[in-house]
């Protein structure tokens, strides 16, 4: 399908979306609750279907976001999920991995390195830290200085 | 020993280790087998394991895990040998100097085995392989 019969099956799931953006063309972002983020992949990944690239995990003054990216390759869109996780004491979101086995080790990282709690992930083990690494210390967050 | 430091200067066979580092200055070091640079004209071979080896070659900063090792390495390696620190992050951990896995310059991880070992510093990012011909042949005759 073309662009705007992309932009027309991405426009089914805008209720359970909090921001719709299409700066470019071929540039989409989606924003969304930590809540939605695993039906919204799940949309993302078999209904459209997407082809996913990889993850990011920021950690904002007041809120953990991870950002899902995946591409469309018949246009060359690339389109961004945006979830924002809003407790910053125990962030939690679900896995994508039990249907996007991609996502395993790219989840791993993110948890590694920034603590977020990724729930019902087949095999979380230390990806990238060092193996005397401290537990509990995530380099990637604002307040841990070296 | 001076027998052995006196062959160590004629065809050393070199091991290369990186300890974190981004591969530039390791694609710079296999660039000296191919036949523009060719060292083994000097008799410098690559070998595949630490005890047969002369001279250590080392690149990049050291990170937490690969400490460690380095220092196995180094402890396996047979004496007497030379240790070349190869680019600016192995000598001094280059733009890294801040970050959460480093555990420090090569230099000072070698020194906790061995504080009389023999290290030379190549600078760059990566230096040429002119540079690390150079370096090593300065290196060795300064024994």
């Amino acid at each position: 399908m073309n662009q705007e019969e992309l932009n027309k099956k991405i426009s089914e799931i805008k209720d359970k979306l909090i921001g719709y953006e299409q700066p470019l063309d071929n540039r989409i972002y989606l924003s969304c609750e930590s809540e939605n983020s695993y039906a919204l992949n799940k949309f993302l990944f078999e209904d459209v279907p997407l082809r996913f690239v990889i993850a990011t995990g920021i950690d904002s003054e007041d809120c953990f976001e991870i950002l899902y990216h995946y591409a469309y390759d018949q246009t060359g869109c690339v389109i961004t999920l945006k979830t924002f996780i809003r407790d910053r004491e125990n962030p939690a979101v679900e896995s994508i991995s039990p249907f996007l086995p991609a996502a395993e080790w790219i989840e791993r990282e993110i948890h590694d390195l920034l603590g977020i709690e990724i729930k019902n992930h087949p095999d979380m083990r230390r990806l990238i830290l060092a193996d005397d690494w401290p537990e509990g210390v995530y380099p990637l967050r604002k307040e841990v200085k070296k | 020993m001076s027998w052995r430091i006196k062959y160590l200067k004629k065809s050393p066979w070199v091991f290369h280790v990186n300890v974190g580092a981004c591969n530039n200055c390791d694609i710079e070091v296999v660039n000296l087998l191919t036949p523009k640079f060719d060292v083994e004209r000097f008799g410098i071979k690559l070998v595949g394991s630490p005890r047969h080896a002369d001279a250590l070659l080392v690149t990049g900063v050291g990170t937490r895990q690969a400490a460690i090792r380095l220092r196995e390495v180094y402890r396996q390696t047979s004496k007497p040998c030379a240790v070349f620190l190869i680019g600016a992050c192995a000598c001094d951990t280059g733009i890294f100097h801040s970050g959460y896995h480093v555990e420090g310059p090569v230099d000072n991880i070698i020194k906790e085995v061995d504080p009389n070992a023999i290290i030379a510093y190549v600078p760059g990012c990566p230096p040429k392989p002119e540079a690390i011909i150079s370096g090593v042949v300065k290196a060795l005759s300064a024994i």
